[in-house]
């Protein structure tokens, strides 16, 4: 009697490890058949073109291209080895960027995850009145186009903009701060105004997450008398886990690309103290005589290599602490 | 019956009023959040209070919002004809379009495939999708325009749409291969069975993925609408194929002095994005809600 109940689970088709998959065990709709095949080729062909062509192939590109000294016109044939590499690792304004766009990176992701989850939470509570109202408020800022951001907090932001005129109003102010304009303030300001523009997306991606969560979870957790602050730190929370992380890869990534909100606003100045990569790329190889794509490419892949090792090595301590801790 | 059948009228008017266990507690949020929405929204009302102001009154303005002396709608006008807006927003209605069906087209094929068929390749083409989306390298912007300039696209509105359209994707590709993967295999076996072809069957499967065609098209529109590398490098020496963030961004090194058409040209740039946002928000959520549980 007992036999039989313990070789019940593993019996039972429902249980969470699915069988190993032979060939012939695929379903019959999956199956390749007849023309299927050339309707894959067909289907498949715009997107890996396209992707090949835009994503793939320029990431490849750039790696050969750092090889080289090279101005953009022509074929490549000044192979320069690690020149180029060399070159950037001895810049200091190549490492005052990437210093900056660590900064930036990492600062708008820690006050942005935590206040749009924060938000997220609220905009998904039963209980809630007019979510949909404030759900478009927190969105809107994404619908200006960050150049257009940029200028538009230039003109808020200056010395006679609306902000120094509250905060001298107030008296909080003696005189006015150019915010954009002063080298101790303009990286955090930049850091505010992307977090103001780009909020709305990740409060989605979190609400997106949070009414994932099955219902039935919550409904054990009534029965065991949890309330609702209990119910979001011992069920929501670890239950968004696994999509947490992908969210705050995302958000770290995406935020090491900015470009259009510097460009628009300080240009990576005062001095170089918002000088970020992108643009640091940007000047080599757009602005600056002679253009040099062949060093801005060799700042591209040293920065992306930078980061990848650091954000897999810091991927690899959390799974290994979190492993730990079960 | 009938009874039940006006329950739910009953039920929302309940909801809001009758709940009184979380009524302070949503007075209270009231508050707060309609303090914080002022300020989170004043970026906007300023500019739109602006687009209706005299030069000087914007200069002398600071934080008041309300124009003192006249309403200016001569600065739509100005913005329109004499900034080019009317180009510019022309250009960006057809680069975003344009980008936003080759985007909803080639990846929920792409995604139908990936989920559907077990072909030669497959976890290897999904995993290289997967992994790009999380290479941080700040500009592959480079040998984009090389690709572009050797197929002889640079400065056409083709080259521009072609760069918009295949530098993303992956996130959406993605997004459509979790859905269809959703869907039961007895609706594709019965399909076969009653003779549906493949492109039948795509068809057939195709509106049921509503929810992430909403996503991505409000996800792509906003962000080639807002795009601003890509069509500043591809058309460095044709200005008049300039969309709207290059070309107000070039406006105000052009017309440093005009700041009221900057107002009505960002004012107007802001309204079709928000219209698309407004028509597709019922899907949006539920659309990437789908896709994040794989």
């Amino acid at each position: 009697m007992s036999q039989i109940a313990i070789d019940k689970p593993t019996a039972d088709p429902s249980s969470n490890v699915p069988p190993k998959r032979k060939k012939r065990d695929i379903p019959y709709s999956m199956r390749v058949q007849g023309w299927d095949a050339l309707w894959i080729v067909l289907f498949l062909a715009p997107f890996v073109l396209l992707y090949g062509g835009f994503t793939l192939w320029p990431l490849i590109a750039t790696v050969m291209y750092s090889f080289y000294d090279w101005n953009g016109v022509g074929p490549l044939t000044d192979y320069v080895g690690l020149q180029n590499y060399i070159e950037i690792a001895e810049s200091p304004s190549f490492w005052n960027a990437f210093f900056n766009t660590l900064v930036f990176a990492t600062v708008n992701t820690i006050i942005k995850l935590p206040l749009s989850l924060f938000i997220a939470v609220l905009l998904t509570q039963r209980w809630m009145w007019a979510k949909r109202i404030w759900r478009t408020v927190f969105f809107a800022p994404l619908v200006i186009p960050v150049a257009l951001a940029g200028l538009m907090f230039d003109f808020l932001l200056n010395t006679r903009g609306a902000l120094n005129d509250v905060l001298l109003n107030l008296g909080i102010l003696e005189r006015p701060i150019d915010f954009l304009g002063t080298p101790d303030t303009a990286l955090v300001t930049l850091i505010l105004i992307s977090v103001w523009q780009i909020f709305g997306q990740y409060m989605i991606y979190w609400m997106a997450a949070l009414q994932n969560v099955p219902e039935t979870v919550y409904e054990a957790a009534d029965m065991d008398g949890a309330n609702g602050w209990q119910k979001l730190i011992y069920v929501t929370l670890p239950m968004i886990r696994p999509v947490a992380v992908i969210i705050l890869f995302l958000s770290f990534v995406n935020a090491l690309k900015v470009f259009g909100l510097v460009a628009a606003t300080t240009e990576g100045g005062p001095g170089q103290s918002t000088y970020v990569v992108s643009y640091f790329i940007y000047n080599q190889a757009f602005r600056d005589l002679p253009f040099r794509y062949g060093y801005a490419s060799a700042a591209a892949v040293l920065f992306g290599v930078t980061v990848l090792l650091a954000v897999s090595a810091q991927g690899y301590f959390v799974r290994k602490v979190g492993q730990e801790g079960n | 019956m009938a009874q039940q059948a006006r329950e739910p009228r009953i039920g929302f008017l309940r909801r809001y009023f009758r709940s009184g266990r979380y009524f302070w507690l949503n007075l209270t949020l009231l508050v707060i959040l309609l303090v914080v929405s002022f300020f989170w929204l004043y970026p906007f009302l300023w500019v739109i209070f602006s687009s209706l102001k005299t030069q000087r009154d914007m200069f002398t303005s600071g934080a008041r919002l309300l124009p003192d002396e006249v309403w200016e709608w001569g600065n739509y006008n100005r913005a329109w004809t004499e900034a080019n807006f009317n180009v510019y927003f022309m250009n960006t209605v057809i680069y975003a379009s344009a980008a936003t069906a080759i985007e909803v087209v080639k990846s929920s094929m792409c995604g139908y495939v990936l989920a559907r068929y077990r072909f030669f390749g497959r976890r290897f083409l999904y995993g290289i999708i997967l992994a790009t989306l999380f290479i941080p390298i700040a500009s592959i912007i480079i040998p984009q325009f090389n690709l572009v300039r050797s197929l002889g696209l640079l400065n056409t509105r083709f080259g521009v749409i072609l760069a918009l359209s295949g530098g993303a994707g992956a996130l959406y590709v993605l997004l459509f291969t979790s859905f269809f993967s959703t869907i039961p295999e007895e609706l594709f076996d019965s399909a076969k069975i009653d003779g549906a072809g493949f492109l039948q069957t795509f068809l057939l499967v195709l509106p049921l993925a509503r929810p992430i065609i909403g996503t991505v098209v409000i996800f792509q529109f906003m962000s080639t609408w807002n795009e601003f590398n890509i069509p500043l490098v591809f058309t460095l020496s044709r200005p008049e194929l300039r969309n709207l963030a290059v070309g107000m961004y070039a406006f105000q090194g052009e017309y440093s002095v005009d700041w009221t058409g900057f107002a009505a040209g960002t004012a107007m740039s802001i309204i079709p994005v928000l219209l698309v946002f407004f028509i597709f928000q019922g899907y949006f959520v539920r659309g990437l809600q789908g896709a994040v549980k794989q």
